[in-house]
């Protein structure tokens, strides 16, 4: 008689892995994405796909998911009125920020399904052309990658305590609200 | 009874501080109530303006909620993240 195929475990999904950072200093959202692919779903574990998830890890050692998303927003060129922007200044609350970023990404990614989650946020003086945030979603399909992400960046840039000031002419103007949509 | 006030962004600029702790003499005290009294100093409206949130220990909190001794108590103006 031939021998049975070993069971399959059922596995329940892991809880989403997410990386949330506060960065001071300009970043390249490419170098962080990377950074954080390396290290996604599955990284470290032996090579194979992960039963339940859909996930898998690489031979190098790299996690990998079916479906990603990924939002990079950077600082225009120009004020809400259109004059030539010198910078951006994007003030925080130390302590609460990171709370309701982490807070906000839990509840996104629960609700969304998603295997993993980064957040990438500037603070400080920030000039046209550099990245502001980088949001990115790994999950099983792209329904789930897609809505995470935009549902979170929608959550951080009205939920998150954020202020931003556009430097212009040597004067600082508080922003009132957020671009539209 | 004290609290630490924090402002932010706008509200920082019009009062010219960002932190300071405040005395409390007669208990229970809101945020809303706090608000009117800091509201000349700020030349603003002693009614809490609608865009202006309350954060209590860094949770978003009611502007009726009673404050405790110790509390860090943040008034924060229209968010733009992102």
């Amino acid at each position: 008689m031939e021998a049975l195929p070993p069971p399959l475990v059922a596995r329940r999904p892991p809880a989403p892995q997410l990386t949330i950072e506060l960065r001071q200093q300009a970043f390249e959202p490419l170098e962080a994405l990377a950074a954080w692919q390396s290290a996604g779903p599955g990284a470290g574990e032996p090579a194979g796909l992960h039963a339940g998830t859909g996930a898998g890890t690489g031979p190098g050692g790299g996690g990998w998911a079916p479906a990603e998303s990924q939002f990079i927003g950077r600082v225009r060129g120009c004020t809400a009125a259109g004059d030539p922007l010198e910078a951006l200044e994007l003030e925080h609350y130390p302590g609460m920020t990171e709370v309701r970023l982490e807070q906000l990404a839990r509840e996104c990614a629960a609700r969304h399904g998603v295997l993993a989650l980064l957040v990438v946020h500037r603070v400080g003086r920030i000039r046209p052309g550099e990245a502001i945030v980088l949001v990115a979603v790994a999950a099983d399909r792209r329904g789930p990658a897609q809505r995470c992400g935009m549902e979170l960046l929608e959550a951080l840039k009205h939920e998150a305590p954020f202020w931003k000031r556009e430097w212009s002419g040597g004067r600082g103007t508080w922003l009132e609200g957020n671009t539209a949509l | 009874m004290r609290v630490c006030v924090k402002l932010f962004a706008s509200l920082r600029e019009r009062a010219g501080w960002g932190e300071r702790w405040v005395e409390i003499a007669a208990a229970p005290v809101s945020p809303a109530e706090l608000w009117s009294q800091l509201a000349p100093e700020l030349q603003l409206s002693a009614q809490l303006p609608d865009g202006i949130r309350v954060a209590i220990n860094h949770a978003f909190r009611p502007a009726g909620t009673p404050l405790a001794d110790g509390d860090e108590l943040a008034f924060l103006p229209p968010i733009s993240g992102g």
